[in-house]
């Protein structure tokens, strides 16, 4: 496991010693995704490391280490803890690492528990702020009760199987149980949970209104695009014994979510409580890969996971440093920052899905993969549709930096700052005009 | 009905009662105290399935150190009946309407599984719940599980420092 070696650091604090980490994660990984261990553990079935979920790992390491580069400074401003807090996201990094490759459903219990524990402290950092405590709280009743629930339903998979392993339970019953249905549903309830999907998302905006700013942008993209990885696994090698029912049942949460999270969205007057919205309907987009699951779905899931990620923590890293977090605040943005503001438009358009980003075709995967399964075309109007819908409030940000007035009271930033936005913005359209430089990292 | 199925259904009926009564008994420390009987009667399941280990613990840890840390928590709050708040008619009516489905959909699917009957826990045998041979397995098959939970604990006694540590005196 060449995870736990990074959790020693937490003594030694700080920014660069975070980025240097994070760079020999990445380093590592995308050298084991080549054929290069550094080491060889036998995990006696638990977990499986194989491309897609290596490829998945890299994304994420490399947007924590985008989010360290541009929010490292508004981490240390948080509060007295900043070792801590550093030290919390890389055990979050951890549980990805086993969530996104786990063939045991044990595994996968501790790595959504390793994930979710330090989520709940990190959103109530901010100890003096009420609403942080708030969040946090509720976060934390809500998670807890979720995990009793994905317990019941790992112990009703093992009770109609008698093992944990979830390739093995999906071969050894043909034709599915209702014991294993309901088990299978209560998990799906409870990830869906973890990342916000339609009728289990009420927690989501306040948690990520609540949490720190930076946090809630660390939290609104790995954390959530680790919970599909998660998702895709454990559906992956039940999908032979599930059937219409549950395809109807995932249409059914895509709909209400990308409903929900659109249109709450657009009467946002706060940009960050939009963004907590929009996150909701993101994910209701993520969700297609689950409802397809088929090589375009996985495809589609890791260029969605990369888009989102850079895209929201880009947005994110500007909106830590303002003052004002509604739409008024960022009137005459575009005068006074030219190029931030610039690039990010190219955020914006990237998460309303614009061609030329990496959010187009990101989309255009997703729904690519259910016009594959045939005959599910009402779906991909409506997923259109609210994609249209995303654009309305994507684009009053963008109308509010650029055709209205006003003065913004925005800090100083360092010049290294801009070029990591700009170069964040290259990576994404250069993602959005040839997706397959990230897809070729599956199959080589 | 031999001894060990009179005792199996008797530490049900406990472990249900005992279940029901935490939820339906106003004074929050009386709750409690039924929750205790519920880790007994599980404590009992446990040794009926031969697992002594995991009884003891069992007692041990629920019913001893985390039932006081509950009893404390809540005298210290000293909470009543009266100042509960008082809930919504409609969510109570909601609320009901969800759970009563949701016992619908598990009844149903406890009495679909027949196939479970025959797989049912071996009561008085099967020694797998022994010190011994839970050991070798946990060294053995779970050792990952058992080693990654370390992180877990980790993380979890990281956020306890920092949410609780006292004061926002400057770092170092």
């Amino acid at each position: 496991m060449m995870f736990s070696g990074i959790l020693v650091k937490h003594h030694a604090a700080l920014k660069n010693i975070a980025i240097a980490g994070l760079l020999v994660l990445l380093g590592l990984n995308v050298g084991e995704n080549y054929g290069f261990a550094l080491f060889d553990i036998n995990t006696t079935n638990m977990l499986h490391f194989e491309r897609f979920g290596l490829l998945f790992n890299s994304i994420c390491i490399f947007s924590t280490l985008l989010f360290v580069m541009l929010s490292g400074k508004d981490v240390e401003k948080v509060g007295n803890y900043t070792a801590e807090y550093f030290a919390l996201i890389f055990f979050i990094l951890c549980g990805i690492g086993i969530v996104t490759s786990y063939v045991n459903l044990m595994m996968l219990f501790i790595g959504i528990e390793i994930i979710s524990i330090p989520s709940y402290i990190l959103t109530g950092s901010d100890k003096k702020n009420l609403k942080s405590n708030e969040a946090s709280l509720k976060y934390f009743l809500m998670g807890a009760f979720s995990t009793g629930i994905m317990l019941m339903g790992i112990a009703l998979l093992y009770g109609t199987s008698g093992t944990f392993l979830v390739e093995r339970a999906a071969a050894q019953t043909p034709s599915i149980s209702y014991l294993e249905a309901m088990g299978l549903l209560l998990l799906f309830i409870s990830l869906s949970f973890k990342v916000s999907l339609a009728p289990f998302h009420f927690w989501t905006p306040d948690v990520y209104d609540g949490a720190p700013t930076v946090f809630t942008s660390f939290m609104a993209t790995i954390v959530k695009v680790a919970g599909f990885a998660a998702f895709i696994r454990l559906f992956e090698s039940r999908y032979g014994s599930m059937g219409s029912q549950t395809e109807r049942l995932i249409a059914i949460v895509i709909v209400l979510t990308l409903a929900f999270g659109n249109l709450t969205a657009v009467f946002q007057q706060s940009v960050k409580r939009m963004l907590a919205y929009s996150s909701i309907a993101q994910a209701g987009f993520m969700l297609f890969a689950l409802f397809s699951l088929n090589d375009a779905a996985k495809e589609g899931l890791i260029l969605y996971a990369a888009a989102y990620c850079l895209a929201t923590i880009g947005i994110f890293a500007v909106l830590v440093k303002m003052e004002d977090g509604t739409f008024e605040g960022f009137n005459g943005f575009g005068k006074s920052q030219p190029l931030l503001a610039g690039v990010l438009t190219i955020f914006l358009l990237s998460l309303a899905g614009i061609p030329l980003t990496a959010g187009f075709f990101a989309k255009y995967y997703m729904l690519a993969s259910v016009v594959k399964t045939g005959n599910n075309l009402g779906l991909v109007i409506i997923a259109v549709l609210f994609a249209a819908v995303s654009a309305y409030y994507y684009f009053k940000v963008i109308q509010a930096m650029f055709f209205k007035d006003g003065d913004v009271s925005f800090p100083a930033v360092t010049s290294r700052f801009k070029y990591l936005m700009v170069a964040v913005a290259a990576v994404i359209v250069i993602l959005g005009i040839f997706p397959n430089l990230l897809l070729q990292f599956m199959y080589f | 009905m031999s001894t060990t199925v009179i005792l199996f259904w008797f530490l049900s009926a406990l472990a249900l009662l005992g279940a029901m009564m935490v939820l339906i008994s106003k004074n929050p420390v009386f709750s409690v105290l039924w929750l205790i009987v519920v880790f007994f009667a599980i404590s009992g399941h446990y040794l009926l399935l031969n697992a002594q280990f995991l009884a003891i613990v069992n007692l041990i840890v629920y019913a001893g150190a985390i039932m006081v840390l509950f009893l404390f928590v809540i005298m210290l709050m000293n909470l009543n009946s009266n100042t509960e708040p008082q809930k919504n008619t409609w969510l109570k009516v909601a609320g009901a309407i969800a759970g009563g489905s949701f016992m619908l959909i598990m009844i149903d699917v406890l009495i679909d599984a027949k196939d479970m009957q025959t797989k049912t826990a071996l009561i008085k045998e099967g020694n797998i719940g022994l010190i011994k041979n839970l050991g070798r397995v946990l060294y053995n098959d779970y050792l990952i599980p058992f080693e990654i939970t370390s992180v877990l604990f980790l993380s979890a006694m990281v956020g306890a420092v920092v949410i609780g540590k006292k004061g926002e005196a400057p770092n170092q």
